[in-house]
């Protein structure tokens, strides 16, 4: 965007390289909204920008929900509104207990003050803004985790629908608890922001600047989340949230993490607008609040910081500014024509209108927004995607680290029953994989291959048995939790991130290896950046492992990469996890003979690294290359094991495969 | 009024509302059990319905409460009334679909849903600026007879209330159960694929979803009128998630749970009307949306489950 | 490449179709010919592409380049429900069957592309006589009949559309011996009674025991070809179905 506007400037610009026109931008940007008030003296105006402000914080707030983590919340209006009121009551003249000695030392502090109404003496809470600041964020929070915390395992819109209840009845109470809230004639005299005991007054400027302090703050904190750890986790999770957990990314946590900070951002905002409008209603929050702040971040791009702050001063101008000089312009326009309709236009009050129309517009055309998230970076021609065929398996596998040989067993999987209703899909069955070796696993189509690594994933749950990884019971662990334990898979139908990059998926399974949190994300103290400067070493090491298949392409979205492409990325994220072992469910599917050799060599080679395999694959010839050992299911259960070559040969497995032949069926039955 | 008459007020006034949120319910539970879609703007559907109504009653020259008619000219009024409506509505639904809706078929993700959200203010807003945010006075050409039980009052309008919206589930029951292309709507929602191969064309299929679950907002919202003598533009939000909430109840894409978690809302929203403020009518009503959704999800009778599969 | 002249024998071809999935190449220069009267069976292990060949006759996937045919003329443009009311019906993989209709209305949606008539008693009255079981169990809900069960009234519900040709899908899969005994007695039983029968089936023996002729598909291409007797000989079949490579392709 702010290239675009210097490029709209001209030539003499345009010499200037890419990431210094960015920063020049910026600067002017920055120097600009500074001295705004200075240079355009209208209050009105002002406060508009001011209101702008407001709205841009709220978009921010939802992007981390919404855009973020793909979490729908229509209720988020009501965070709005629970930090507005908890500012409100603790400074309007509305909740007044009578005054004893417990208050004294709080009124020291300036916490309280005692005042006298014609009565006995009261105490009037002052709490200061810039106190009450932090604290709607930390009050707003909680309330984020306490409504998120049912729609954890709702489906998308259904956690849509339950957060708006959440969002509607939060004003409902606002309007019924009249003793502390006032009821629907809200709160008075709210207090205004005192500043080394300068109070703000009502002239809009210094409320402008707070705005646009707050405003920058929270675009540091959504970018510096955005580009760590927890940002790619949150992006996982809103592209698909089974692979993510199969990563280790914990679900549950994470999804209130977002919760919370969303709703943070808008406790916070609450203080600060019911601060500048020295009033709080009920009005002022409800689904209409939270559409608004929905279509914000839709016209700007869900996921986008600076589009969403985009779409909010966007949609503050068109209220303020746009609309009502185009309905003067019409009225004008119908003075001189002579019509009476026109004269009485006013564009204003159709913005809940142009709300609804700009959703539709946005969907139906440009669901990216704006200023989409994704920068898109061109997909190759396919000479470009074109690559040679490596012989030979992996080389340079030791810049990604060997582990120990461990001995014992890796896995093993014990009397295992899982049941689907009527259906038995695996039948007491019993796998061993020696730690280093490789196991394949062979059978015909619903044998129950997928659901073994399934339930040894966690993804499904076992009725009976049980599942050691070297030694630890992990049946009954969360997908996350066992991912976190050495075990990594990969995908029969492939499941990476879409519309995230090659490096973003691969960085996300190190989610678990990596330890900042969402607060060492914001300050990127010197350790973070290190980790997160070793995780990116880390995960380019890995990629490198396919040679110039994947290198070229670390920034460009997995969904623009061709189907074996998007194979070995989801193998290389798998690798980035760091595992013990690794599950590799049909990788050769969809590739050509070639390609095919190419990869069971490099499977092979992993093999070097001490790394135990478990491999589903229905191309016997891999199979025979790779394994030591390999066991048939069929119906469930194992009807074979041993080496390739004697496997290959075993009556039952071709009956199997092959079927049986009519007559022998009935005889046997 | 003893307090058994007043009971039996409210359990009177609970079914009129009842076969109301009934309708409404039923026509988001069509389209849901297709689509999985939740349609916001089926809600503004039923309040369009309701000033459509309006204008029909008054272009026969039924105004206000003043013109009292009996008969075959009241049967008259009534279906056309009905008719136009549900007919207009059917239309605008089926139209919100091809235009708005079908292109986002194989979206993944919530744009769909975004989309009706924006329709819904589409259609608020157009009504709001064109006809106003007052209360209208709704036409009743319905002769003010009443019927006593006990000391509780039924009037005439309640039970024409019943009468039609019974009239109008069973036709919805008759036409899912025993024609072809409710028979088809209801193989298209257990399987699309398998029901296109059948040679079910599963477009015109959802059109027809459409089509009827938007003349039953209509017609709902012409009950609306008929109940409360007056509507405005303002009724679509609360009705939707009251009806919302009683397909949910009663089980998300099942046609009797429509109708059951309707009538259970429609005299649960009565009784707190009477015995609470009605205030906290929503907060109950929203928090027994909640708790279905958190507790037990596929409702009391229904069988989609609304959780990750 | 169309062939110059019809030949009537044949009443389903396959010419050169090639199907992608996104820029997987499922389906490379396939070529199937299906005889009136014939069954002929599509055989294959693992991800071979069978279950895209059934859809790509049904109307669900469109071939990017290829044509296929229905007496002479091409269908590949054409919707679902006209190649249904041509004559194609389909057994699917694994039944489905709608789950909460009863049994009569599964068997009344075979027949939607049809009127209501002396026609579909007919055919309800032969489909009641080959099962006698869907008979019994005619107001029964779908979902609750037993997989053997629903096979009967998956293939019954593809007979009341009185197609020319069926398709099935894997008619064996989940079923017991004795099931897919029956079922198989059953195909060449309406096969004799004149209807054409398309058969996607992994169980290579029991289908070469009832087919006339056979294709043998392999990562989307076709490796084998030839009638029932040949193939049944041929003792590279195991090789195909085991996903082993055939020599030359690898030595790229």
């Amino acid at each position: 965007m702010v290239e675009a506007v210097m490029t709209a400037l001209g030539r003499p610009f345009a010499r200037i390289p890419l990431e210094r026109r960015k920063q020049l931008g910026l600067l002017l940007l920055t120097v600009f909204i500074l001295i705004f008030p200075l240079i355009h003296d209208d209050d009105a105006d002002i406060d508009s920008m001011a209101n702008a402000a407001a709205y841009a914080t709220l978009a921010l707030g939802l992007n981390i929900v919404v855009g973020f983590a793909g979490l729908l919340d229509l209720g988020y209006a009501a965070f709005f509104a629970i930090g507005a009121y908890l500012y409100g009551i603790l400074t309007a003249y509305q909740v007044l207990p009578t005054w004893s000695g417990f208050w004294t030392p709080l009124a020291a502090v300036g916490l309280v003050e005692k005042i006298n109404q014609g009565g006995p003496d009261l105490v009037h809470f002052t709490l200061s803004f810039w106190i009450a600041l932090p604290l709607a964020a930390v009050v707003a929070a909680f309330f984020g985790v306490l409504f998120g915390a049912p729609t954890l395992r709702l489906r998308g819109d259904y956690l849509a629908i339950v957060t708006l209840g959440f969002g509607e009845i939060v004003p409902i109470v606002a309007r019924n608890v009249d003793s502390v809230t006032n009821g629907a004639a809200g709160l008075n005299g709210v207090q205004a922001p005192k500043l080394f005991g300068w109070s703000f007054g009502v002239s809009a400027t210094p409320y402008y600047y707070v705005g646009v302090a707050l405003v920058a703050f929270l675009i540091f904190v959504s970018i510096r989340l955005r580009d760590s750890r927890i940002g790619r986790a949150w992006m996982a999770i809103r592209e698909d949230e089974i692979a993510a957990s199969a990563m280790g990314v914990n679900l549950v946590r994470l999804k209130l993490l977002a919760f919370a900070i969303g709703a943070a951002f808008a406790g916070m905002t609450g203080v600060f607008y019911v601060a500048k409008l020295q009033t709080a209603t009920p009005e002022l929050f409800g689904f209409p609040v939270s559409t608004m702040i929905l279509v914000m971040v839709v016209l700007g791009g869900m996921g986008s910081v600076w589009g969403v702050v985009l779409g909010a001063v966007i949609l503050q101008l068109l209220q303020s500014w746009f609309l009502k000089g185009l309905s003067n312009w019409i009225n004008d326009f119908g003075v001189m024509v002579g019509s009476d309709w026109l004269q009485q236009v006013d564009l204003v009050r159709s913005i809940e209108l142009i709300f609804g129309i700009i959703l539709v517009v946005m969907m139906l055309f440009r669901r990216d927004g704006l200023i989409p998230a994704t920068r898109k970076t061109a997909a190759l021609t396919f000479d470009a995607q074109h690559a040679e065929v490596r012989r030979g398996g992996f080389s340079g596998l030791e810049s990604i680290g060997t582990h120990e040989n461990e001995t014992g067993n890796a896995l093993e999987v014990k009397n295992v029953v899982v049941r689907f209703g009527g259906l038995t899909a695996l039948n007491k069955v019993n796998i061993v994989v020696p730690a280093g070796g490789v196991v394949a696993v062979i059978g015909p189509n619903g044998s129950g291959k997928s659901t073994l690594f399934n339930v040894i994933t966690g993804l499904t749950h076992a009725d009976e048995g049980s599942i050691l990884f070297h030694g630890a019971e992990i049946l009954g662990l969360q997908p996350h939790q066992i991912a976190e334990a050495g075990v990594a898979r990969t995908f029969q139908n492939i499941r990476l991130f879409p519309n995230l990059t090659v490096l973003e998926n691969v960085l996300v399974g190190q989610h678990t290896r990596l330890s900042t949190s969402f607060a060492g994300a914001i300050l990127r103290l010197p350790k973070a950046k290190a980790e997160e400067s070793r995780a990116r070493r880390w995960a380019l090491d890995i990629i490198a492992l396919f040679g110039n298949r994947l290198s070229p392409r670390i920034m460009q979205q997995v969904n623009g990469l061709s189907y074996a492409n998007r194979r070995r990325v989801e193998i290389a994220r798998a690798l980035a996890t760091r595992p013990k072992i690794l599950l590799l469910d049909e990788p050769t599917a969809g590739m050509n003979p070639a390609e095919t050799l190419e990869l069971a060599e490099q499977i092979k080679s992993l093999h070097a690294l001490g790394l135990t395999i478990l491999i589903i694959e229905h191309k016997l010839d891999v199979v025979t290359k790779l394994a030591d050992n390999v066991i048939v299911l069929d119906h469930g259960e194992k009807i074979a094991e041993g080496l390739p070559e004697v496997v290959r040969r075993d009556d039952a497995v071709l009956t199997a495969y092959l079927g049986r032949a009519a007559r022998e069926a009935v005889n046997a039955a | 009024m003893t307090d058994t008459d007043f009971f039996v007020q409210q359990l009177i006034n609970g079914v009129s509302l009842g076969a109301m949120y009934s309708l409404l319910a039923l026509g988001f539970t069509l389209v849901y059990g297709i689509l999985e879609l939740i349609n916001f703007s089926h809600f503004n559907i039923f309040m369009v319905g309701s000033f459509v109504a309006l204008g029909v009653l008054q272009a026969m020259g039924v105004f206000g409460q003043a013109t009292v008619m009996t008969g075959f000219p009241l049967i008259g009024v009534m279906v056309v009334a009905f008719a136009a409506t549900m007919v207009f509505c059917g239309i605008l639904g089926v139209v919100i679909y091809r235009f708005l809706l079908r292109p986002l078929r194989h979206v993944k993700g919530p744009a769909a849903m975004i989309t009706t959200i924006g329709v819904s203010y589409i259609l608020l807003n157009v009504i709001l600026l064109t006809i106003g945010a007052d209360n209208h006075n709704f036409p009743n050409p319905l002769p003010p007879i009443t019927f006593a039980i006990g000391g509780a009052v039924l009037r005439l309008r309640e039970i024409l209330i019943w009468v039609i919206a019974t009239l109008l589930m069973g036709g919805l029951t008759f036409f899912v159960g025993y024609t072809k292309l409710g028979k088809a709507m209801r193989a298209t929602a257990q399987d699309p694929e398998a029901a296109r191969m059948m040679g079910v064309e599963v477009d015109r299929v959802i059109m027809t979803a459409f089509f009827i679950g938007s003349a039953l907002a209509g017609a709902g919202g012409l009950i609306f009128g008929l109940y409360y003598n007056d509507t405005s533009s303002n009724i679509g939000f609360n009705a939707g998630l009251r009806a919302f909430t009683a397909a949910v109840l009663g089980g998300i894409g099942n046609v009797p749970g429509a109708m059951l978690g309707g009538v259970i809302i429609g005299v649960i929203e009565a009784m707190g009307g009477g015995y609470l403020a009605t205030e906290w009518t929503d907060v109950i009503i929203f928090s027994i949306l909640v708790l279905v959704l958190v507790v037990r999800p596929a409702g009391l009778l229904g069988r989609l489950a609304p959780n990750k599969s | 490449m169309q062939p110059d002249f019809h030949n009537p024998d044949v009443l389903l071809s396959f010419n050169d179709v090639n199907t992608h999935y996104g820029d997987l190449h499922v389906l490379k220069d396939v070529n199937y010919t299906i005889g009136r009267g014939e069954i002929v069976s599509l055989l294959g292990g693992n991800a071979c592409g069978k279950s895209t060949t059934m859809k790509t006759i049904m109307g669900i996937v469109r071939p990017t380049t290829g044509t296929v045919l229905l007496d002479g003329k091409p269908i590949e443009r054409l919707s679902t429900s006209d190649r249904v009311r041509l004559g194609i019906a389909p057994v699917l993989e694994a039944r489905r069957l709608f789950p909460r209709m009863t049994v009569y209305e599964n068997l009344e949606m075979g027949a939607y592309t049809r009127p209501k008539g002396a026609e579909f008693e007919e055919d309800l009255e032969r489909v009641y006589s080959l099962f006698p079981r869907v008979k019994e169990r005619r107001a029964q809900l779908g979902g609750t009949l037993s997989g053997g069960e629903q096979q009967m009234v998956a293939i019954g519900r593809a007979l009341m559309a009185r197609p020319r040709l069926i398709c099935m899908d894997e008619p064996s899969m989940g079923l017991s011996p004795l099931y897919v005994e029956q079922v198989f007695d059953i195909i060449q039983e309406i096969n004799r009674q004149g209807t054409t029968i398309f058969m996607v089936e992994q169980n290579a023996n029991m289908a070469l025991s009832i087919a006339h002729r056979a294709y043998v598909l392999q990562t989307g291409v076709v490796v084998l070809s030839g009638t029932a007797a040949e193939l049944r000989e041929n003792p590279t079949i195991k090789e195909a179905y085991l996903g082993e490579m055939q020599v030359a392709e690898a030595a790229e």
